[in-house]
């Protein structure tokens, strides 16, 4: 399996065994906080920036 | 300000009392301006429940909880609380209160929702996309002042209206603080199922009777589960404008009475 990039800074990024789609992981050397957008094949996006800001 | 209108939150839990607090809210509804905003989350339980479905809840990263409101959950939460406004639209205008309900396309709460939010769920942190949950961006002031100076009550559950997305599931704290400072209310009061505010929640030695703004930070700490929403919309509504913001127990006779004499938390602008 090809080891995924980080889309920010193109460094390898392991992803746990047990990883679930759309499950938010950090980069290892950037520190840039990557969602999980596909398991197979495994492919990474930025994360988008969210407020908290929730209903009831 | 019109220190005069005063804003009260039901609670929408189990334990809640209705019936007192409705009765309350009838005798103070004939002496001033009152506007009424209400939690639904019982209700919606209990039908989420009668369809077979189960009630999900997520949590925040730092430790919100919320109800996973996705689009089936959210046709549920809002036949929830017409169901809940109704009841209440009932109690007022048995005392004699002309009280309207203000619910779905009628409602004078605007949001906007998040298309992702973050949620931990098994202990890692995910992206949730179908939730019907959203922010506050707006109140239609002018039609509440409109049926305040027609010495109507208004009635509102907590859901907004968005252009884009319909109806919203907000949360009803943060809804009745946006209500209080839009109409420049005096007094917000949120009755829940507790006394109030604690520094170490049961403790009754730490209650805390009276608070002003500038502790609210600590007052955050203080704070457990549901309880930190509650100061959340505290915060707010004392930075909308609003002069006092009561946490008080809803569980008792004449619970809105009893907060305005100063039972529960009191916090001052």
């Amino acid at each position: 399996m090809t080891t995924p990039i980080c889309p920010e800074c193109d460094a390898e990024v392991s992803i746990p065994q047990d990883a679930m789609e759309n499950e938010l992981i950090s980069c290892p050397d950037c520190g840039s906080e990557l969602e999980i957008i596909s398991l197979n094949p495994v492919e990474l996006e930025l994360a988008p920036e969210t407020e908290e800001d929730w209903g009831e | 300000m019109n220190d005069d209108i005063l804003v009260v939150k039901l609670g929408g839990g189990a334990g809640f009392n209705m019936q007192a607090a409705c009765d309350d809210l009838a005798r103070i509804a004939q002496r001033r301006p009152l506007i009424v905003v209400h939690g639904v989350s019982d209700m919606a339980n209990r039908l989420t429940q009668e369809r077979g479905l189960e009630v999900r809840m997520i949590t925040s990263p730092s430790g919100h909880t919320s109800r996973y409101t996705d689009e089936q959950t959210r046709d549920i939460y809002v036949e929830a609380a017409e169901l809940v406004n109704q009841q209440i639209v009932s109690f007022l205008q048995a005392a004699n209160v002309t009280a309207v309900g203000l619910v779905n396309d009628e409602t004078v709460i605007h949001g906007k929702r998040k298309t992702a939010i973050r949620a931990v769920i098994n202990g890692r942190v995910r992206m949730i996309r179908d939730d019907y949950s959203g922010s506050i961006s707006g109140v239609d002031t002018a039609r509440l002042n409109r049926l305040l100076n027609d010495n109507v009550v208004p009635i509102l559950p907590p859901i907004a209206l968005s252009e884009a997305d319909g109806l919203l599931n907000v949360d009803g704290d943060r809804a009745s603080a946006a209500i209080a400072s839009a109409v420049s209310a005096g007094t917000l009061i949120i009755l829940t199922n507790v006394r109030g505010l604690y520094r170490n929640f049961p403790d009754e030695h730490t209650f805390v009777s009276q608070i002003s703004h500038n502790q609210i930070d600590e007052a955050m700490t203080w704070a457990q589960g549901r309880m930190k929403r509650k100061v959340v919309g505290t915060r707010e509504a004392l930075e909308g404008g609003v002069r006092q913001v009561i946490l008080a127990d809803g569980r008792v006779q004449n619970p809105v009475q009893r907060a305005l004499d100063g039972e529960g938390t009191v916090f001052t602008s």
